[in-house]
């Protein structure tokens, strides 16, 4: 199990910037949370604190009661970054395969191929990432991030730039194979759709800095429709508490 | 450029040459025909020395490019390292081939070692510099995509950063190689028996106009060919072409007190090396650093000491600096005039790559043969050095301009002049001080050895001078004094790069 905890977590940048304000929030296994806010308000921020990427300047994460480092030097926390970051000598199944090696785990070409079947890359095994489209390699960044069965997985705007039509079949496809092995999944994301499909729960950040101003249940059945009256409603609730959010940050900041 | 444009400017060339000395009257210059002459009907001596000069050349060539990866590697692993690598690189690099050549001499005797130390002192800082730059070259995010596995700087450097600096490292050994062979070929001129450096003083001594341009033409031929043959095992070994070194100096962080301690250390460790080097040798030629200290301070005759090595430091850097100046103004204004006219490429560039590989030791008596031993000599061997490559770097940072923008001024009917002045000189700076850092040391080598062989002034003459009456004192002397000199420059220009580039190309100065 592991379960992430913010504590009080803030983000200073130099002595002005303030990222992230107090964040408290508890993140349970086998879930799927979506961090929501407009751009540049601290979702990414948040994410790299959770990842351990940056420290907290005040307040803990802690994942399973460890810092996040305990859980990466395991191998049980995958992070898919906004840019692919694809490293571009290595052919698209050993970027995938990279995930296992760098995790310490055995290799597992089945599940390579499989993962990269699966992100609709059949064919593109021995590509290099160079020849791929932008959607193609965030595909593939998805497939490394999931390689090794993470207890935790990050994914910092994963469907950015996808194409509709692929970012709905991926998010009907993907979100089993993290539910299955009882995964946290985190999602930042500004893209309300987006969260509605693929969250059981939404976190909704307000502008810079990043605050909790709603902590919303998806109560959806999956596989989820977003033509159906359902997540119309839901989405456009979602889409009043962002604008609220805006709205207040904006008063806040003319006071 | 196609190939058979490079094979018509080559030829154009050589017909230029050959109209020259056809032209002249003999006794200064000798054509291709006459330098092909003399090496059929002379095969045998050039063979041998040729032999010998490229067999030292390949060992400097390891001994020096595996002490560069092994201390970029540490740096890599150990940032802290950092400052005081660079800063022993730079010290190291900034050293006089020509002062450190003698001394090699006395301390290891006859025999090939100081060719051998000697070409691996050439080609060292040109290794690890780029691939300093090279291990840095990459985005944030590949070392997050590490880290956020919990893995370390082990990792980093064996997935990522090393694969990532292949570019860089091979670019850095092309422009090692023609190095390895200057630097062999100075070790050949303090005492060797044999090697293309031992053919070329004699021939100057006996005045052979003929046999002084087949050696020259010869060491060109086989920095050439290193280089190109270097240049083409990157090419097969990389699908994408070696990137233009352009990472400006790291800012040294944090408050004068730290910098001070550092430099200070750097200075610490610098003369532990001095003296853990002479340690156990003669000490009438092995001066320790406090013996070079007496002899600049308290001696009975330090003040008389103190006046000829201030004189000496004062013409040496009265012909280095406008030679250098001149050398880098001239080597931009020609990659601007060739971006604006490419048309003349076809010309220049085979003989910028040419003049490039060719070793000083050799164009040094060519140019005294051409212009004589006043200053003009000296400044146009200086610029001739520093030319080349800010040509070079400088050609190869117009080509950076970024093509969004260039096509913003295009869509606005922007004609070439303004987008060079607005887009393409900014995108240039970087590569332009890259190369005015790089060739600190290079113009001080070619003061050096112009003085040293021809003009009778400045440290040159005063290292070759003391060499000869076994002064080793002045000759200590004449080294440090070069070495500081070289590094004051470096720092100088480093220090004006900092700034410049913290306005017009902020991403080439973040850590």
């Amino acid at each position: 199990m592991a379960e992430i905890a913010c504590t009080g977590v803030s983000k200073l940048y130099g002595d002005s910037i303030l990222a992230v304000d107090g964040i408290d929030l508890t993140f349970v296994s086998g879930r799927t949370t979506a961090l929501l806010g407009p751009s540049g308000c601290g979702k990414s921020t948040l994410l790299r604190l959770i990842a351990g990427l940056e420290e907290p300047t005040a307040g803990t994460v802690s994942i399973a009661g460890d810092p996040p480092a305990a859980l990466c030097r395991r191998g049980g926390l995958s992070i898919a970054f906004q840019d692919p970051c694809l490293l571009p000598w290595l052919t698209v199944a050993r970027n995938v395969a990279l995930g296992r090696k760098l995790a310490r785990q055995a290799p597992d070409p089945q599940r390579v191929d499989q993962l990269i079947n699966l992100v609709g890359l059949g064919g593109f095994q021995n590509a290099r990432p160079a020849a791929l489209s932008g959607g193609m390699r965030q595909r593939a960044a998805i497939a490394r991030a999931l390689i090794t069965r993470p207890q935790v997985l990050l994914l910092d705007e994963p469907f950015g730039a996808l194409d509709a039509l692929t970012r709905r079949q991926l998010a009907q496809d993907l979100p089993p194979l993290w539910q299955e092995q009882d995964a946290t999944a985190l999602l930042v994301t500004h893209s309300v759709d987006e969260a509605v499909m693929l969250a059981d729960r939404i976190v909704v950040l307000s502008p810079r800095p990043a605050r909790v101003i709603a902590d919303l249940a998806v109560p959806l059945p999956r596989p989820r429709d977003p033509e159906t009256p359902a997540f119309r409603r839901l989405a456009g609730d979602v889409l009043a508490v962002l604008a609220r959010g805006g709205e207040q940050a904006q008063s806040l900041a003319a006071q | 450029m196609t190939a058979a444009s490079r094979w018509a400017g080559l030829a154009a060339l050589l017909a230029l040459w050959q109209g020259l000395a056809l032209a002249g009257d003999g006794w200064l210059l000798a054509g291709p025909v006459q330098v092909a002459e003399w090496l059929w009907s002379n095969p045998g001596p050039t063979g041998r020395a040729t032999a010998a000069t490229l067999g030292n050349a390949a060992w400097g060539f390891l001994l020096g490019n595996g002490a560069a990866i092994g201390l970029a590697g540490i740096a890599a692993l150990w940032p802290r390292a950092l400052t005081l690598v660079a800063g022993l690189a730079l010290v190291v690099f900034c050293l006089p081939l020509i002062a450190t050549g003698p001394i090699l001499r006395v301390l290891m005797g006859p025999g090939d070692g100081p060719q051998i130390v000697l070409a691996a002192l050439a080609v060292y800082y040109t290794t690890l510099i780029p691939l300093l730059a090279g291990l840095r070259a990459m985005p944030q995010a590949w070392l997050d995509l590490v880290q956020s596995y919990g893995r370390g700087r082990w990792a980093e450097l064996v997935h990522v950063r090393a694969r990532a600096a292949l570019p860089y490292l091979l670019a850095g050994l092309q422009i090692s190689a023609p190095a390895a062979i200057l630097g062999a070929m100075v070790g050949e001129f303090t005492g060797a028996e044999r090697g293309l450096g031992v053919l070329t003083i004699r021939f100057t001594r006996d005045l052979d106009v003929p046999a002084l341009w087949a050696a020259a033409t010869l060491a060109a031929g086989l920095s050439m060919a290193v280089y190109a043959g270097i240049g083409w095992l990157g090419r097969r070994a990389l699908s994408d072409p070696p990137p233009v070194i352009l990472a400006a100096p790291r800012p040294v962080r944090g408050s004068p007190a730290r910098k001070a301690a550092q430099a200070a250390l750097l200075i610490g460790v610098v003369l532990v090396l001095w003296w853990a080097a002479v340690a156990g040798l003669n000490p009438f030629f092995a001066r320790r650093p406090p013996d070079v200290a007496a002899a600049l301070l308290w001696a009975p005759d330090a003040a008389a000491t103190r006046a000829t090595l201030g004189a000496a430091v004062a013409q040496t850097a009265g012909l280095a600096l406008p030679g250098y100046a001149a050398g880098l103004a001239l080597g931009a204004g020609l990659a601007v005039l060739l971006t604006l006219r490419p048309g003349l490429a076809a010309v220049t560039v085979p003989l910028a790559v040419a003049l490039r590989s060719i070793p000083i030791v050799t164009t040094a008596p060519l140019v005294v043969l051409l212009l004589g031993r006043g200053a003009t000599g000296t400044l146009t061997l200086v610029a001739l050095m520093v030319f080349f490559p800010a040509f070079v770097a400088c050609q190869q940072g117009l080509a950076q301009a970024p093509g969004p923008i260039l096509d913003l001024f295009r869509s606005h009917a922007s004609g070439p002049l303004r987008q060079m002045l607005h887009v393409r000189i900014p995108a240039m700076l970087p590569a332009l001080f890259a190369s005015a850092r790089m060739t600190v040391p290079a113009a001080i080598l070619a003061a050096t050895v112009i003085e040293w062989l021809a003009t009778g002034q400045g440290l040159g003459n005063l290292m070759a001078l003391s060499a000869s009456v076994s002064d080793y004192d002045m000759l200590w002397l004449t080294m440090v004094a070069a070495t500081l000199l070289s590094a004051l420059l470096y720092w100088a220009v480093a220090w004006a790069e900092g700034r410049v580039l913290a306005v017009m190309a902020t991403e080439q100065v973040r850590p």
